[in-house]
This record gives C-alpha cells, structure tokens and sequence, in this order.
C-alpha cells in the first residue's frame, strides 16, 4: 500500500465512530472494518483505542448497545446511536466543517501569498 | 446504566467486555483464514492488532468511572493484611481507639441529650417558656384565660410523686399535674386511648371523674403493655384515677431530664391534696408555664404583647403575704419568654460546663491516642519503606501510595469506631447512672441515634486523618533510589524521628494537662467528702414522713410528730431521733429577715437568718455539740415561754464574742430567750460558709408554718443505719397506719450533693489514667524503636570500651528530655488553660502549684518506667553477636 497513513487528530475518534453507527446497529470488529474502508485505509484506528471510545460513548448515553444474536451464530454487542448521540454528533459535525472550512481557507490564501 | 449499577454489576460487566473482545478477535481471525491464512497465523495477528489486551480491558474499565472504588477494595484488603500481620499492635491501638472515640461518643451522647436536642414534640421551635422559676396557679389561671389572645394556646405543669400505698413505706409514682390543653399545645398525640382534655382539668374532674396518661415506659412495665389497660383505675395518694391513654415511647415531658410515670390534670389536684390544695394559693410558687406562639410570633414579640397586659395579671395575683413594702416590685417586675424548644431542664445549668469539661478532656485523650497510633504507623512505614519505593518504581503514583496509607488509617479507625459504640453504650449509660441519685433518678435519652452515629463518624474520619497524614506525608517523600540503594539497615538511625518526637513530647504535654485537671478534681471532690459538716453523717437515717392521708388536723401535727419521735426512740438499736421541718443539705431552706432594733443598720441581705423546727433530742442525733446552755425539752412547747437556740454564725454576726445564752431575741414572730448556742453545721448546702440559723422548738412553731411532711432523723446506735428501716415502719405504722414512709440514709443526701464533683472527679481521673498509659506506651515504644535501631551502633560502642551503664545513661537522657520539653510544654497550657475550670473547683485554685508539681512527677516517673525495659535490653546486648548479624 503506497498511500501513507495518517494518524487521527485528537477526539475525531469519537466523531467518526458516531457517524458509522449512525444508519445501523453494528458491532465493534463491523465498526472498525467500516472505519477503514470509508477512509479507504487513510485512516489506521489502532483496535486498542476503538473499544475504549466506544465503552466511554455508551457511559455518556451517546451510543446505547444491545446484545442480539449476529450472522456468526454467536450473540455480538450491537452499538446504535441514541438520540443524545445524533444531537452530539450533528453540532459536533457541524463544528467540525466549520474549523476545517477555515484551515482550508487559511492554508489557500497562505499558498496564494507564497506563489 | 447508573454509577452504582456500573459498580453492582461489575462482574457482569467484565464478564461481556471479555466477550465481546473475543467475538472481535474469532471474526478478524475468520476473516483471515478465509483471505488464505493459517488459523494460528491469523491469531496472531488477531491478537498483536489489539496490543495489551488486558491493559486495553483496564482502560475499559476507566471509562466506567469505578477505578477508585476497585482500587480502595484492594487497599482495604492490603491494609487488613498489614494489620493482621503485627496483631499485638494492632490490638493496641484499636483498643485504644475505641477507647478514645467511644469516650467522646459517650459523653458527645450527653451533651447531645441535655444540650442540644430538640424537645420531641410538633414544632418544638414554637414553644416558649415564661421565664425564672416557678408560678403559682392563680398566675396560671389569669394566663389561661388570655391563652388564645396572647398566644397559639398555653399549659402548665408541675412534678409531683404520688404514692399507690395507703400508709407505711411509700411506694411512689412520678408524676405530673398537668393543665387540659398539654397535649395539644405540644402537639404530642397518645399512642393508646385519648389525650387529656380542657374538660378533665376542671376542678374536682371532669366528666369522667379523675383521669390519667399514663407514660409508654410506665404502660409496658405495670401493664405488659395490654390494650386494656385503658378504663382501669390505679389509685395514687388515695384517690383512684382512670386510666384514659399512653403517651408515646420517646416523649418524656417537657423537662430535659425528667420523666413521668402519669400525667394528671391540675384540676384533680384538690382531691388529692383536699385542705392542702394550692390552686387558689397566691404564694405557693409550683408550677411552669410555656405557650405555643402563633405563626410569625418570637420569644421576644411575645414578651412585648404579654408585658402589655402583665399589670392586670399581677394585680390579680398580688400574694397576701407580700408586705406593703414588696408590692410595688411585684406589680413592676417584667416578665420574660424565652425559646423552649429545647425543653426546660435544672440539670442543663448544673450540668453544662462539667460536661463540657469533660468533653475536652475525652477529647485531648483521644488526640494522645492518635498520637501513639501515628507513632505506630510511622514505625510500621519505616519498615515498609522497601516496599513503597519498589513500587514507586514500578509506577505508582505518590497519590496512590499515600491514599493506601490513608485507607489503612481509615480502617484501623473504622474498627476502633465498631467497638467504641459498644464501649459508648455501655459508657454513656453508666453515666447516666452515676449522675443520678436516690430518688432523683436522671433520665436521658442516651441511645445511639443518628445524631450520635454521625458524630461518632466524623470523629473518626477526624481521627483517621489525624494519625494517618504523618505517615502518608512520609510516603510522599519517599527518595525511590536512596531506599532501595540502602539495603536493610545502617549505622546510623533516619529521620524517623524527626517527626515522632515532636509527637512525644505533644503527648507528655497534653497527659500532664490531663493529670493536672484530674489532680484539681479529685482534690475538689475529697475536700468537700470529706468536709467537716458539724454533724456525724454515718449513723442518722432520714425517714420523711407525710401526713397528707392521716386524719391529722394542721394544729395536731406537731404533736403528732412528737408522738411518732417517742416511739421510734423506743425502739432497739436506735440511739436517738428527732423531727425537723428542713432536713440538712438537702437543698431547702426557711429564711426570715431577723427585724432586731439593735441591728437596724444591717442590710437587708446580712440580717437574713434561716430558721429551722426541731424536736428535743435532734442536735444530740446528729452529734451536733451544744457550746452553751441547754437543748430544747419536752416543756418547751405551745403555752410554756418561747426559746430558741441559735448556732455560732448567728452569735458572731448579732452578738459578737459575748454570749446570748439568756438573752431575748425579739427578731422573729415573738420575743424569744435563748436557751442555748450550737456549733456550726452545714444548713441547706454543703459548700460554703454555714449561714446564721435560729432554732425553734417544734412544738412553739406557728400551725400553718408546720407542714404536713417533715423528716425524722434516726441515729442508729451501731452498723448501718438502714438496718433500722423494717422496725421503724412497724413502730410508726402502729402511730398511724396511715402515714406514708420514706427512707433515706443522711450519708446518701450528703453524697448527692456533691454528686457532679464526685462524677467530674472519677471521670477526670479515668481519662487521666488513660492518658497517662497511653503516654507511658508513646514513650515506651520511641524507646524501644531508639533501642532496636542502634543496635549496631551501641555494639560498637560496647566493643570500643562503653559501659553498660553509659548505654543505658545516654538512652535515658534522651527520653528525660523529651519528658522534660514534655512537662514544661503541658505546665504552661495547664497555667493557662486550667483558669477555665475554676468555677468547677471548690476549695483550690486552678494554678495550685503542688498538684502542678505532682502531675509533673507523675509524668517522670512514667518516663522512667516506660525507659526502663528498652533501656536493660540496651544494656544487656551481646556487642559480639550483633556484629555478626550485620
């Protein structure tokens, strides 16, 4: 794999794991592979910090779980976003363009001087 | 899921964080066989993706938030292996742990009851109380009548024991006469039957004749409690009365201290007293008045309102008696409320200061004790200092390290606090027991509540605290290298001392205030028990006799009481009686102001004279020496010339050093000669300076100032006087069988009035003792630790040529010291502080300097016996072997 990886700023973890669960209940190994192919491998999650983001989502009330029964025949802990969780992630999504709008746009003008 | 569901189900949780991580690795491992790999490859993998799985599992956990409470578990269960490991001293300083807080709960428990608890009524801060003294019933009737205008309802009460026997030893009841609105103005319902009401306090009874509430405690004991009890008749002083309720089990009437076996209203009062009654008597002062106030009203609003109104009820209420002279005061003299939430009590006054007093010293030896455990833990830290670097080392904070001190304090503070409640019950209520006296029984709600419980905790935590941060501080300053570089021991000793020194000589100083209070408490109680009273308190019984249900008229007393002495000096084995209308220090007095001409220019307060009625015989009963003249005899009564006797007080004061044997006083009622001149006797109180008296003869003293109760003294000619009591009872049974008894022995009244020294003084000398041993083991064990950490170094001595003798000298001098920085420190908090107990001390000054001296005494030589064991084992060391050993 050519493309270099890049790690994660700081608390986009959370933001990330909240938009994936957000159109169905998935459980953690689902999490983390859909994690990887939506950012079509950019973004490496080390596995050591997805289940501690993920346990601390669910004591906040952001994420709620359930264990059901899954296509392995074994029962998994299924995640889902709870209604606090959409709230949380929507104004923090919105934040979150809103900050990369202005690095984008400080970084253009940055290059616009330079050139 | 809550924070405590998070720690309830914490082995659940775990159990499913173990789960779903393995569903996680079985599906990446799946996953990978499928893309090609082997089964143990993909495992691998699997498994090395995760990282620490465990460490993975514990920030997991984190997130729950329960980490500190999973890590005090294991303190606990770490510091209950530590102090099982060394049991000897473990034992040692719960026990005096729960010796220290359960001393402070005991007495915390009676300050809590007599000082600062609510009464246990609706509202108790509604109630106010018509302050100073007593009033009498047609001040009560003219309150009464204004009760709804002035207040939300008012009520009155008085104590009173009756009698349930018909004659002979009394059996009695306690009391209360109560007014019909009691119950609803204190808001306190009955837990069987019906409250008293305004109906049954009218006079004579009320429909349903003469009515009680009998108490809940009073219920159980003469009833067993049964529900029909209501309806029965108990009959008291003669008169049978209906039972109509019980009042509930915490209520024990409006006085702090008190308590009542029935509740009976005032308007039964004439049936039971007949001619005696007080209702319409303007100068019998005997009952209490309080209100409840309306909403918005204060003690101090109503005092305004009822001021307003106060003329019209004194004017009423004027008493015949009251001299031309006095009237203007009596219509003048404002009236005050003040709060009753918190009852009325006499105890309180008595009270307060010693149990404060006490309170601090409880205090000041649980902080000894405290220091005594921290020496002990800061020993025990030295030892472990190995085991807290190691772990420093491998990464546990100082934080940690000093919270797992903190939780081992905590403990070890916990398990004295289990024990001290035992030890506190036991305590507060043999103190109770020791407060009270014949007859006067103190009743205190003593039980172990929440108040007393959450006292007791934070006196712990306080306490835990207090003997641990020596030990955690050190842990904080632990240097990692330097211990683990140091290997076991060295020559020289560490800075240990540093900190348990100062700790030493706090512990000398505060003992030595301790030993100095006890000193001036015991030398206070054995002052006054021991007290030349001018009577011989040993032999003479007190037999108190009451008339009330005898057929006697006022007139015939007197001489009835003549008679019962005839008879009971008959008797074998008694070697002398006589009648009195006030016994001695029994707290009452008679006083009159002595109008002599000669002596005019005398205040008012110095020609104020007490008086008392005897009968021929009463000075010889009490050993009281006649200095002059003669004691009264069977002539000297009604019709015959009127005498007096007068003691040596009254003499000196009216007569200077002349005698006034055959002289006239004309001061009181009549011209009188004087027959004879005692010597000085304790009158009303043992303390002080005896007052004048004069002397009547019983039977030359006015009817209506003869009572229909007066005490007996009985002298017993040998052993106990108490012996008697079965034969007196028969001899005056057969005067009249109707006459009520009670038994008394003068050493016992004399004791109770001194009863708050003599408790003060075992209480004191208790918890100094205490404060002393604990001393003495504070000093022993910095001894015996200076011992065992120079070891090497008195070795070395020895070898080079010290003697023994030297070794043990050095050692000495050291502890000497500490005792001596010790004493001095103590001596001057002891000057200073001890000036805050002299209202408590009778007869010796608060810087007495011979009790200064001995308590510092007592301290060395503590000293010297807690130095002397290490010191021979220093003395005793083989130089050879120990050497060896290092």
């Amino acid at each position: 794999m050519t493309t270099p990886k890049s790690d994660l700023p700081q608390g986009t973890l959370d933001l990330l794991v909240l938009k994936i669960v957000t159109r169905e209940p998935l459980h953690g190994y689902a999490i983390a592979q859909r994690l990887q192919q939506i950012s079509r491998d950019v973004v490496q999650v080390q596995q050591g910090t997805l289940y501690p983001a993920l346990h601390r989502l669910e004591n906040r009330g952001l994420l709620a779980s359930e264990w059901k029964p899954s296509d392995t025949g074994r029962e998994a802990k299924f995640y889902r976003l709870t209604r606090k969780g959409r709230t949380y992630m929507e104004t923090e999504t919105a934040g979150w363009h809103r900050l990369t709008e202005a690095i984008a746009l400080i970084l253009r003008s940055a290059e616009g001087e330079a050139s | 899921m809550t924070w405590w569901a998070r720690i309830l189900r914490r082995n659940r949780l775990d159990r499913q964080l173990d789960a779903e991580l393995r569903d996680h690795i079985e599906r990446q491992v799946a996953d990978a066989v499928r893309a090609g790999a082997t089964e143990d490859e993909a495992r691998r993998e699997a498994t090395l993706a995760f990282g620490g799985v465990e460490q993975m599992k514990e920030e997991c956990r984190d997130v729950r938030g329960t980490r500190w409470l999973d890590e005090t578990v294991q303190d606990l269960r770490h510091g209950a292996r530590v102090l099982r490991q060394s049991p000897a001293l473990t034992a040692v300083a719960v026990l005096s742990l729960a010796l220290g807080i359960g001393a402070n709960t005991a007495i915390f428990s009676l300050v809590d009851s007599l000082l600062l608890k609510t009464l246990p009524v609706r509202d108790p801060d509604g109630l106010v109380l018509l302050d100073r003294g007593s009033w009498t019933y047609p001040i009560w009737e003219q309150v009464h009548a204004r009760e709804h205008e002035l207040f939300d309802g008012a009520m009155a009460w008085s104590t009173q024991s009756f009698s349930l026997t018909q004659g002979g030893e009394a059996q009695t009841v306690d009391g209360m006469f109560v007014s019909g609105g009691f119950f609803e103005v204190l808001g306190v319902p009955v837990v069987l039957g019906r409250t008293l009401t305004p109906d049954d306090d009218r006079r004579g009874g009320g429909r349903d004749g003469a009515v009680t509430v009998i108490s809940y405690p009073f219920w159980q004991e003469r009833f067993g409690g049964a529900a029909d009890a209501i309806g029965r008749a108990i009959t008291m002083d003669g008169v049978p009365f209906t039972i109509v309720g019980v009042a509930p089990a915490g209520f024990f009437g409006p006085v702090v201290g008190g308590s009542f076996d029935v509740l009976v209203p005032f308007g039964t009062e004439p049936l039971v007293l007949g001619r005696e009654s007080a209702l319409d008597k303007r100068s019998t002062w005997w009952l209490e008045i309080a209100a409840r106030m309306k909403p918005g009203q204060t003690p101090d609003t109503v005092t305004q309102a009822f001021r307003a109104i106060q003329p019209q009820i004194r004017e009423a209420t004027i008493p015949g008696s009251m001299s031309q002279a006095d009237r203007p005061q009596y219509l003048r003299d404002g009236l005050t409320w003040i709060s009753a939430a918190r009852g009325k009590s006499s105890l309180r006054g008595r009270y307060q200061r010693p149990l404060l007093t006490i309170m601090v010293v409880v205090a000041l030896v649980l902080l000894i004790a405290c220091g005594n455990i921290a020496n002990l833990l800061l020993a025990r830290a030295s030892a472990r200092r190995h085991e807290m670097s190691m772990r420093l080392a491998l990464g546990a904070s100082r934080w940690r390290l000093a919270r797992q001190l903190l939780t081992e304090s905590l403990l070890l503070a916990g398990v004295g606090a289990v024990l001290s409640l035992a030890f506190a019950h036991w305590g507060s209520r043999l103190l109770l027991r020791q407060l009270s006296s014949t007859g006067r029984p103190v009743m205190l709600d003593v039980s172990l509540d929440w108040r007393v419980l959450a006292f007791t905790a934070a006196v712990t935590i306080v306490t835990a605290i207090l003997f641990g941060m020596a030990p955690a501080f050190r842990a904080g300053r632990v240097e990692l290298t330097d211990v683990l570089k140091e290997q076991g021991r060295g020559l020289a000793g560490d800075g240990r001392r540093a900190l348990s020194q100062p700790l030493v000589v706090a512990q000398v100083a505060l003992s030595l205030v301790l030993v100095a209070a006890a000193g001036l408490f015991i030398r206070t109680f054995s002052t006054l028990a021991t007290l030349d009273l001018g009577f011989d308190r040993d032999p003479v019984l007190l037999v108190r006799m009451d008339t009330m249900r005898t057929s006697t008229t006022p007139d015939q007393r007197a001489t009835f009481f003549e008679r019962a002495t005839q008879a009971v000096t008959a008797l074998p084995g008694v070697a002398g009686a006589g009648v009195s209308i006030i016994s001695p220090v029994s707290g009452a007095g008679w006083n009159h102001l002595l109008d002599i001409p000669e002596r005019a220019h005398l205040s008012k307060r110095e020609r104020m004279t007490f008086i008392n009625a005897v009968t021929p015989g009463w000075f010889a009963t009490y050993g009281t020496t006649l200095r002059a003249g003669r004691d009264f005899t069977d002539r000297d009564r009604a019709g015959t010339p009127e005498v007096i006797i007068v003691n040596e007080t009254f003499r000196k004061k009216f007569f200077g050093d002349a005698n006034p044997v055959g002289q006239i006083l004309s001061g009181y009622e009549r011209p009188r000669l004087i027959v004879g001149l005692v010597e000085d006797a304790a009158y009303s109180s043992v303390r002080g300076a005896v007052p004048p008296v004069v002397f009547v003869p019983l039977l030359q003293v006015a009817p209506e100032n003869v009572g229909p109760r007066a005490t007996m003294s009985v002298r017993a000619a040998a052993g106990a006087p108490a012996l008697l009591i079965r034969s007196i009872t028969a001899a005056l049974g057969e005067v009249d069988s109707r006459l009520s008894l009670s038994f008394r022995p003068l050493i016992d009244q004399v004791n109770a009035s001194f009863l708050q020294e003599r408790v003060i003084a075992m209480l004191s000398g208790f918890f100094g003792a205490l404060a002393l041993l604990l001393a003495g083991i504070g000093l022993h064990g910095i001894a015996s630790a200076a011992v065992l950490r120079r070891r090497t170094e008195i070795a070395v001595r020895m070898t080079l040529g010290a003697s023994a003798a030297s070794v043990v000298r050095g050692l000495l001098t050291r502890i000497a010291i500490l005792v001596a920085i010790g004493v001095l420190i103590g001596t001057g908090i002891s000057l200073w502080a001890l000036r805050f107990i002299s209202t408590l001390l009778y007869d010796v000054t608060p810087r007495d300097p011979v009790t200064l001296i001995g308590a510092a005494m007592v301290l060395a030589a503590i000293g010297l016996l807690a130095t002397w064991w290490p010191a021979r084992r220093a003395a005793r060391i083989e130089p050879a072997q120990v050497l060896r050993e290092g």
